[in-house]
C-alpha cells in the first residue's frame, strides 16, 4: 500500500504528499485573501475581530501541514498508482459536476441517472441490462421525492 | 417525566419506525464498506417529513442494527463491516470455521444489547445532570470546554497527532465560511449568498462517508466479499446459563465502551480491542482467545454497541459529539429543531426522554429481528459495489439537495466526497476533521464572546472554579499524552 524513498533518497509523492499539498495551498490561499475575503468594520471594541480567528486557524493550518510535508519527505507515501485509477475517480467527479451542473436544465431524474450510470461504468459494470437500475433508482428517488416528501426537485 | 416520555411512544408510527430502522440498518451494516455513519447520512432526508420521535428513533434503530448487521460479515466472511467489528472477526470467524457461526451470531447479538442497555442507562443517568451544570457555563467555560475536547480529539482519538490536528483544523477553517457569528460581516463567501449559510453539517457528512466511498470503490475497483465459502450455519443456541457465566466480561467491556464513549473522538474500535485484551487477560483460558472463544465475540460487541450510548451523554447534554456516528445524529436533532446542548433538556425534555427510553426498549426488537434476518443479510453481502455504489451517488445526491432545497448543498457533498476520498487515501482521519467542522464555528463565538465580555483580558479563561478545572484537565491531558508518547518504545 505504500511507497518509500528508496533507500535513504527523498521518498516518491503519493496521496498524503498531495493532500498535504493542496491543504497548504488552500490554507496560503486563505491567508492571502484574507483581507479581502473579510472585511472588519470597527466600533471601537477591544479584542480579537472577525479576521483573528480564521487568520489564526489559517496559520495553525499552515504549519502543521507543511510539518507534515517536511516529515513525509523521507516517509513512506500511499502512492498514486496506475493513471487509470485515477482517472476513474476524475471521470466519476466530472460526470457528478456535469450532472450538476445541467440539472436546472435537465431535471433531477435525467442528471442523477447519468451520474449513476457513469459510477456504475466505471465499477466496471458492462451488462446494459443491470446499466437500467440507476435508471430504476432514480426514478423511484425522484417519485418518492417529490410526490412523498414533497421535496421541490428540479 | 418518564411516564410521560413512554406515552409518547404508545404510537403506531413510532413502532414502525424502530422496526424499519433496525431491519434497515440489520442489511445495511452486513454490507462491508458501508457503515452507520453512511447509512444515517443517507436516510436523515427520509426522516425530513417525520416527526421528530419517530424520525429519530428510526435512525437510532439503523445505528443498533447496523452494528449487529457489521458482526455478521465479520464472523461469518472474515469482512468486518464496520472497523469496529473487526475485535469480532478473530473469534467469531474461528467459531464459524468450526461450525459454531450461528452461535457466535447469538453471542455478538446478546452482548450488543447488554452494551447497549448499559450504555442507555448510564445515558440516562448522567445526561441531564450534566446538561443542568452547563447550565451554568458563560463563553469563557464553553470556550475551554470545547477546546478540552479538540485536544482529547487530537491526543487521544488514535493514529498520528499530527494527522488529527491536521484534520481538526481543516474542519475549523472549513467553519470560517459563513456570516461572523459576532458582527456578520460575510467570511470567505466570494459575493455569493449561498455561501452565507457556511457548509451545513448533512451535505457534508454525506460526501465525507458516502460519496468518497464512491470514489474510493472506483479507484480501488475491488471487490468487497468475493467468493468466500460462507461456512454453513447449524442450528445452534445460546442458554442463559452461558451469559451469565461472562457476566463480568459483559459488564467490563460496557463499561469501558460508556466511558470510552464519552471521550471525544476516540470511536468504537479502541475499546472493542480494549474489551478484548481484558477479557483475554481475565479468563481462565487465555489460549483459546483468537480460536473461537465465545467470550472474544461477546466483549468487543458489548463494548462497541456501549459507545454510542456514552458518546450521547456529551453529545445531548453539552453539543459536543463523541464520534462521526453522533455527529451524524447531532445533525439529525438540529434538522429536527431539537438543538443539543445544555437547554436541550430544559426545552424538549419530553421528547429527549422518550428517545432514551425507545433506545432502550429498542433491545427488544433488535434481538427478534436479529435472529429472524442474519440469514438473510449473508446473501446481502454478495452485493457488488458496481450494483450498489451508483444508487448511493443518487442518494447522496438527493440526500444533499433536500437539507435546504439548494444545488449549492450538492456541490458541498461533493466537494466534501473529494477531500474524503484524498483524505481516506492519504489515511488522515475524518473523525476530527467532523468535529472541528462542528464546534470550530462555536468554539470561536465563546472565545470572542468570552474576551468581548473581558476587554480583552485572558484571565478570564481561569476566572471560575469551572474554567480552573477545564484547564486544569487540559494540561492533564497533554502531560498523559506526552507520558506515553515518551514511554512508547522507538524502532
Amino acid at each position: 500500500m505504500s511507497t518509500n524513498g528508496h533507500g535513504s533518497g527523498v521518498a516518491r509523492p503519493g496521496f498524503r504528499t498531495l493532500t498535504a499539498g493542496l491543504l497548504l495551498a488552500a490554507a496560503a490561499w486563505g491567508l492571502y485573501s484574507l483581507d479581502s475575503q473579510i472585511q472588519v468594520f470597527g466600533f471601537g471594541a477591544s479584542g480579537p475581530d472577525a479576521r483573528s480567528f480564521p487568520r489564526l486557524a489559517l496559520w495553525l493550518l499552515a504549519a502543521v501541514v507543511a510539518l507534515r510535508l517536511v516529515l513525509s519527505l523521507r516517509a513512506e507515501d500511499f502512492p498514486l498508482g496506475n493513471p487509470v485509477r485515477l482517472g476513474r475517480v476524475l471521470t466519476v467527479t466530472a460526470s457528478s459536476a456535469a450532472a450538476l451542473w445541467a440539472m436546472p436544465q435537465v431535471g433531477f431524474f435525467f442528471g442523477a441517472a447519468g451520474a449513476g450510470i457513469v459510477v456504475a461504468l466505471m465499477l466496471g459494470e458492462r451488462r446494459p441490462l443491470l446499466l437500467v437500475l440507476p435508471l430504476i433508482v432514480a426514478v423511484v428517488v425522484t417519485f418518492g421525492g417529490r410526490h412523498g416528501l414533497s421535496i421541490p426537485l428540479p | 417525566m418518564l411516564v410521560d416520555a413512554f406515552l409518547e411512544l404508545l404510537n403506531l408510527w413510532v413502532l414502525i419506525a424502530a422496526l424499519v430502522g433496525i431491519v434497515s440498518g440489520i442489511i445495511i451494516g452486513a454490507i462491508p464498506g458501508l457503515g452507520p455513519t453512511m447509512a444515517i447520512a443517507l436516510l436523515i432526508p427520509v426522516t425530513f417529513s417525520m416527526q421528530p420521535i419517530p424520525a429519530i428513533i428510526l435512525l437510532l434503530g439503523v445505528y443498533q442494527g447496523a452494528i449487529f448487521g457489521g458482526s455478521i460479515s465479520a464472523v461469518l466472511l472474515n469482512v468486518p463491516g464496520t472497523p469496529s467489528s473487526a475485535a469480532t472477526a478473530i473469534d467469531g470467524f474461528a467459531m464459524a470455521r468450526r461450525g459454531e457461526g450461528g452461535r457466535a451470531l447469538r453471542f455478538a447479538l446478546y452482548a450488543s444489547v447488554v452494551g447497549n442497555i448499559f450504555s442507555c442507562l448510564v445515558l440516562m443517568a448522567l445526561a441531564e445532570p450534566l446538561a443542568r451544570f452547563a447550565l451554568d457555563f458563560g463563553p469563557a467555560e464553553m470556550a475551554m470546554l470545547m477546546l478540552f475536547a479538540l485536544l482529547v480529539i487530537v491526543l487521544f482519538g488514535g493514529g498520528s497527532k499530527l494527522d488529527a490536528l491536521i484534520m481538526v483544523l481543516v474542519g475549523a477553517c472549513a467553519g470560517i465560511v459563513g456570516l461572523d457569528p459576532i458582527s456578520g460581516t460575510p467570511r470567505f463567501t466570494f459575493g455569493s449568498f449561498a455561501f452565507e449559510n457556511g457548509f451545513q453539517l448533512i451535505p457534508v457528512l454525506i460526501g465525507l462517508f458516502a460519496m468518497s466511498e464512491v470514489l474510493l470503490q472506483a479507484f480501488d475497483r475491488e471487490t468487497l466479499v468475493g467468493d468466500v465459502e460462507v461456512p454453513p450455519l447449524k442450528s445452534s443456541v445460546v442458554r442463559f446459563v452461558e451469559l451469565w457465566r461472562m457476566r463480568m466480561t459483559l459488564f467490563l467491556s460496557s463499561l469501558i465502551g460508556t466511558f470510552v464513549g464519552i471521550l471525544p473522538g476516540i470511536g468504537s474500535t479502541v475499546p472493542a480491542f480494549m474489551s478484548y485484551s481484558l477479557a483475554r487477560s481475565r479468563s481462565a483460558d487465555p489460549d483459546a482467545f483468537g480460536r473461537g472463544a465465545p467470550e472474544g465475540v461477546a466483549a468487543p460487541e458489548a463494548a462497541n454497541n456501549a459507545v454510542t450510548g456514552g458518546a450521547l451523554v456529551p453529545t445531548l447534554a453539552l453539543g459536543i459529539p463523541g464520534d462521526a456516528v453522533t455527529a451524524v445524529i447531532l445533525g439529525a436533532f438540529m434538522l429536527h429543531g431539537l438543538a443539543p446542548g445544555p437547554f436541550l433538556f430544559r426545552d424538549h425534555g419530553l421528547e429527549v426522554y422518550a428517545i432514551f427510553e425507545a433506545l432502550l426498549l429498542s433491545s427488544i426488537p433488535t434481538v427478534i429481528l436479529g435472529l429472524l434476518f442474519f440469514r438473510v443479510a449473508i446473501h446481502v453481502t454478495r452485493i457488488q459495489p458496481r450494483h450498489l455504489l451508483p444508487a448511493i451517488t443518487i442518494l447522496a445526491i438527493f440526500g444533499a439537495f433536500s437539507v435546504n432545497n439548494s444545488l449549492f448543498d450538492v456541490w458541498v457533498m461533493l466537494g466534501a466526497g473529494v477531500l474524503g476520498f484524498l483524505s481516506r487515501r492519504a489515511n488522515f482521519p475524518l473523525p476530527p476533521l467532523l468535529i472541528g467542522l462542528i464546534l470550530g464555528a462555536p468554539f470561536e463565538q465563546s472565545l470572542r464572546q468570552a474576551l468581548l465580555t473581558s476587554g480583552g483580558g485572558y484571565g478570564i479563561f481561569v476566572g471560575s472554579p469551572i474554567t480552573i478545572g477545564l484547564v486544569a484537565l487540559t494540561v492533564l491531558s497533554l502531560a498523559i499524552s506526552l507520558f506515553f508518547s515518551l514511554r512508547k518504545p522507538r524502532i
